[in-house]
């Protein structure tokens, strides 16, 4: 035993000597700033990697963009993709991670609903505040269940978000189908996931307040590739349009494409932010999935503002920092970032402080997205949904309009 | 029932000096020695990592958290190597038992539920609803042979999850149930998220509890029981060993081990889903059980910290580490390696597979055996020479 | 449900059987030579799914149906030939670095081995195309059928239960009329006595390996011709569900994995038909579990299970 535990210490010791803490960058002094952090904790690795990277890439732009008098601010990156998956006991861990380091005085994310559950009981222990950029789970901040979830502190909130919640999203999705299509026999399949099966739900309540009927609502789950009897039972009750709650990589794809080969390709096809991952000749993104007949007559919403303001300057920045075209969750990173800077001008880098100021209902921040605040549950106070249309010459979304689907 | 008997004599045995197949010690030595090895590593370990390789990965807090999460995996490890080491019953769904153990914790305290009853019962209460779980699976499987046993319990690994994915009245579905009550001290108070000690004393004194009585029990006629069942069932029947008990109490022991790490685990992580008690968990604790040595308890024990630290904290590093190295892309045919691109972190599946395969060709009995396992398992492998040399001749 | 949905569900589910049963084939196969359930059978599936999709789309170039029949036809066995032929040599190999050294070890030591075997194959496939579902060429158009009644039957269902049931058929007759055959059934029999009357067990065993293999590699094909996808963690599932099919038949028994094959596919089928999708995996799992207690020999109770 004794060489090889040997071994194992030189090992461990090589590695460690060789190795600094890699996540957080080296902070700058320019004479007389004080050195803060903005934590970011988003997948980077793996198949979540096409989310993560773009967003990361957002908040970067931000803070390379933007100079606040005083300070030098820089990120500590955490990843919570575990083999390749959003794990949220990962990302438990990083935000402990984050909580420990005094330097970080916010933190931009989670992406993913389930983490999210996972992350705000302890950010709201530790007073430490999280602006998610992508999560449109409602029970993150609506209801018992959100409160349940700030168990050390139920009536302090320390997470918001910059994108609209599922009950806005689900509400648009049953009017594309509703108002815009006139369709009134729906077909509704989810994954079976948090985020999935919540968004089906609201789409089905809507749908039929609004007059429609729901033929059939399956809960098809991640391990299903075989949706041709799924469909073959679903046609028979004649539907004239699906809905999917879900991601692309649970069958959001596949399911498209087995309609097209059973015949129910002419049926339009409507999903939500999920299967907003690109356009068709991306791999492995819904569109790319579906095949070219599958594409045709495909619908889906995004959580957030698309036509915002200043696009064309942000996208170009982005391209010139990045050589890419901006991701779908990009500008809402930015607005993120943007948030904690103005709040840092503010009141400086205590954790409390810039928590309630960031909080506090009646402040509004200018942001790529617009004027926003955040109401009393921690959602943005701006509840737009943006809807997009396949383009066949494009072979890619195309943007339709952007509303608040109460309001319209 | 006799076996309970056996079960119950062997736990309280007095300081009568035994000489068993393992060696001649007095129980209460043994389990003396246990508990200041526990201590010892238990204060050192937090203190070993401020030192310079390790303190470059994490900070102490983020260490220790990450000690008390190990915990967990350890105190499963030491119940399926009760099922798969000491027993010789492969169980491919002990994550099953891990659920069963946090949903009870969900049920016991938790705003869901309504109830919130205190921890420190709820872990005797999760530990035995568990083993009776591990008794209704271990009963169908009593006749079967381990291929097909291993089959089932796989099964029942996958059936857990799904039940509880789907009966949504009863287990909110996928959404889990959140907002579970952190355990409470008279004293002390309630733990804290951040604050890892609390947690880290706690699992160190379960682990310590578990190993002890794990360590009598292998030590009884029971583990005696299941080590001849392990080598050969039949012949431990013709010897009178009541082969329908002593499976089953593997089974519900192993299953109780893996309940009490359930209920510890839903009051650290607070929120429970069924996602987190996929066959990748099962998996991963059977690598951590073979890699450390079927059948030996201190040995299973380091293998699960071993392997638990070297997937949360190493891989990662070791990710850091060899992008500094910046090694050249090198090219084979049309395969172009970068190793400064290789993402360890998603490797560590493969890392497993290959580590299990290598272990089961090379030295199953594993890295920290026992005697006894190795001498088993390398008989095997002489009498196969034989029998080959045999029929070439 | 009208006779229209009723035929086109059967359709479906004897395609589902079809592909459930060529890869239980092989565990049964397996199984029945060396007492080994091969974890890894079901990964083998999956990297057949990966090896046509290479050829078929990076190596060949297609992108959708192929309509000239001659030169569809021509490179469906080309197809068949070339994953059934890797997919085969990745099974002997197996078995050969893997399995062979096992053979009389304990019970543990193969099974544990197989399990790590699947997760090599999983990650290797995974580090190599990437963890996201990717796109197959459906070199048959899948929209091709013709109206059975009120039901319409597509012809990739056809093509896929013939080609099922022909080698289902093939393998039949090899094993009841070949030389290598026969070796096959003894060394199930009996490994020592088959040893002495002259079998060369090792390159028995081989073939075995290479034949189930092989098989799941065509189902692999199948499968990106059929769904016209695949990604890295298909195998697990179809695996599990492939075992209980060959469990169900009655392990050891070719013919009882392939009815155990079809049964599943119905299982599954009209599970969904009735609406309870998301518990298909736990009744095909309970299924199993109650089969292996009350009659373990399976529907078509051959092989005997010993009583450990």
């Amino acid at each position: 035993m004794k060489p090889k535990a040997l071994a194992i210490f030189a090992v461990v010791a090589l590695v460690g000597s060789a190795c600094s803490n890699a996540t957080s960058s080296p902070s700058g002094s320019a004479a007389g700033n004080t050195a803060v952090k903005i934590g970011v904790e988003l997948p980077l690795s793996g198949g979540e990697a096409p989310n993560g990277g773009p967003t990361l890439n957002g908040i970067k732009l931000a803070i390379q963009q933007i100079q606040v008098p005083g300070y030098t601010v820089t990120l500590n990156t955490q990843d919570d993709a575990v083999n390749g998956v959003n794990n949220p006991d990962q990302g438990a861990k990083n935000i402990g991670t984050l909580v420990s380091d005094k330097a970080v005085f916010a933190v931009v994310g989670p992406f993913n609903s389930a983490v999210a559950k996972a992350e705000i009981p302890i950010s709201n222990e530790a007073g430490l505040i999280q602006c998610s950029p992508a999560n449109t789970n409602s029970t993150l901040t609506l209801g018992d269940t959100a409160k349940q979830l700030r168990q050390a502190h139920p009536d302090k909130i320390a997470y918001v978000r910059v994108v609209a919640n599922d009950d806005y999203q689900g509400l648009a999705d049953a009017t594309i189908a509703f108002k815009d299509l006139s369709k009134k026999a729906m077909y509704i399949v989810d994954d079976q996931t948090t985020y999935g099966k919540y968004l089906a739900d609201v789409v089905e309540t809507q749908f039929k307040k609004m007059g429609g009927t729901v033929v059939k609502h399956d809960g098809a789950g991640t391990n299903v590739s075989d949706y041709t009897s799924l469909l073959t039972a679903a046609k028979a009750l004649n539907p004239d349009v699906v809905f999917y709650g879900g991601v692309t990589s649970t069958g959001g794809g596949v399911l498209r494409k087995q309609m097209v080969a059973n015949g129910m390709g002419g049926l339009p096809f409507i999903g939500g932010d999920g299967i907003s991952d690109g356009a068709a000749s991306v791999a492995s993104s819904f569109l790319n999935i579906a095949g070219d007949q599958g594409d045709i007559g495909t619908w889906m919403t995004v959580a957030g503002a698309h036509d915002i303001p200043d696009r064309a300057t942000l996208a170009a920045a982005y391209k010139t920092a990045f050589n890419a075209e901006l991701g779908a969750y990009s500008a809402a990173a930015y607005a993120c970032t943007q948030v904690y800077l103005q709040a840092l001008k503010a009141v400086g880098p205590d954790r409390e402080k810039i928590r309630a100021y960031v909080t506090t209902t009646t402040n509004s921040f200018d942001t790529v997205l617009g004027k926003i605040g955040f109401d009393a549950n921690g959602d943005i106070n701006q509840h737009i949904i943006s809807y997009f249309q396949f383009d066949p010459t494009t072979k890619d979304w195309k943007f339709v309009r952007q509303n608040d689907p109460t309001a319209a | 029932m006799s076996a309970l008997r056996q079960l119950r004599n062997s736990l309280f045995a007095g300081l009568k000096p035994v000489s068993g197949p393992t060696g001649n010690y007095l129980h209460a030595h043994q389990s003396l020695s246990v508990v200041f090895g526990m201590a010892l590593t238990a204060t050192l370990l937090p203190f070993i990592i401020l030192l310079p390789p390790f303190s470059g990965f994490a900070t102490q807090p983020d260490w220790v958290q990450g000690f008390a999460s190990a915990g967990i995996f350890v105190l499963l490890a030491l119940g399926l190597n009760v099922v798969v080491g000491l027993a010789g019953l492969l169980d491919l769904g002990y994550a099953a038992f891990f659920a069963i153990g946090a949903y009870s914790y969900a049920y016991g305290a938790s705003p869901f539920s309504g109830v919130h009853l205190p921890f420190w019962p709820l872990l005797l209460v999760g530990a035995l609803v568990a083993a009776v779980f591990g008794l209704l699976l271990g009963a169908p499987t009593l006749r079967l042979r381990g291929d097909y046993l291993a089959i089932v319990t796989l099964g029942f690994g996958e059936i857990v999850p799904v039940v509880f994915r789907n009966a949504n009245t009863y287990t909110n579905g996928i959404n889990g149930i959140g907002g579970m009550y952190r355990p409470a001290l008279p004293v002390y108070g309630t733990f804290l998220g951040l604050d890892p000690v609390p947690y880290y004393i706690t699992v160190v004194a379960l682990v310590t509890v578990a190993m002890i009585l794990l360590y009598r029990i292998q030590d009884s006629r029971l583990g005696r029981a299941w080590m001849a069942i392990r080598e050969d069932e039949l012949a431990a029947a013709s010897m009178g060993i009541n082969t329908v008990t002593t499976k089953l109490l593997a089974f519900a022991i192993g299953a109780s081990t893996a309940g009490l790490a359930g209920v510890f685990y839903a009051s650290k992580v607070t929120i429970i889903s069924p996602d987190s008690f996929l066959f990748a968990v099962s998996f991963t604790i059977l690598a951590m059980v073979v890699l450390g040595g079927m059948g030996n308890v201190w040995g299973v024990a380091a293998g699960a910290f071993v392997v638990y630290e070297i997937q949360s904290e190493f891989l990662k590093q070791l990710n850091g580490f060899v992008a500094t190295l910046g090694l050249p892309a090198v090219n084979i045919g049309f395969l172009t390696i970068d190793i400064s691109k290789v993402d360890f972190l998603q490797y560590q599946f493969l890392l497993y597979g290959l580590a299990l395969v290598g272990m089961m060709l090379l030295r199953p009995e594993g890295l920290f055996p026992s005697r006894r396992r190795q001498a088993e398992l390398h008989d095997a492998d002489d009498a196969d020479a034989a029998n080959q040399e045999l029929v070439e001749a | 449900m009208d006779v229209g949905t009723l035929t086109q569900q059967i359709v479906n589910a004897l395609t589902l059987g079809a592909i459930y049963a060529l890869i239980a084939l092989g565990y049964t196969m397996v199984y029945g030579i060396i007492e080994l359930i091969n974890f890894a059978h079901g990964d083998v599936f999956m990297v057949g799914s990966f090896v046509s999709l290479w050829l078929l789309a990076d190596f060949l170039g297609f992108r959708g149906p192929i309509n000239n029949p001659l030169q569809l036809v021509g490179i469906l066995v080309f197809a068949f030939v070339f994953s059934m032929g890797v997919m085969g040599v990745v099974g002997v190999l197996i078995e050969r670095f893997a399995y062979r050294r096992l053979r009389n070890a304990p019970r543990l030591a193969p099974l544990i081995t197989a399990i790590g075997v699947s997760f090599i194959l999983q990650n290797v496939i995974q580090i190599w195309r990437g963890p996201a579902q990717l796109n197959s060429p459906q070199l048959i158009d899948v929209q091709a059928g013709f109206y059975l009644g009120s039901a319409f039957v597509h012809w990739i269902s056809i093509f896929v239960i013939t080609l099922a049931i022909g080698l289902m058929i093939g393998l039949q007759l090899f094993v009841s009329k070949t030389r290598m055959g026969r070796a096959m059934r003894s060394t199930a029999l009996d490994r020592e006595a088959a040893q002495l009357m002259g079998v060369d067990i090792n390159t028995t065993i081989a073939v075995t390996f290479f034949i189930g293999s092989a098989l799941a590699g065509a189902a692999g094909v199948v499968q990106g011709l059929y769904y016209g996808y695949t990604f890295f963690q298909i195998g697990f599932q179809a695996g599990l569900k492939a075992f209980t099919a060959a469990v169900l038949g009655g392990i050891g028994n070719t013919t009882g994995a392939a009815l155990g094959g079809f049964t599943i596919g119905f299982i599954e089928v009209f599970a969904s038909q009735a609406g309870y999708t998301s518990w298909s995996e736990a009744i095909v799992f309970t299924i199993l579990i109650l089969v292996l207690v009350f009659r373990p020999t399976g529907l078509l109770g051959q092989r005997v299970v010993e009583r450990a």
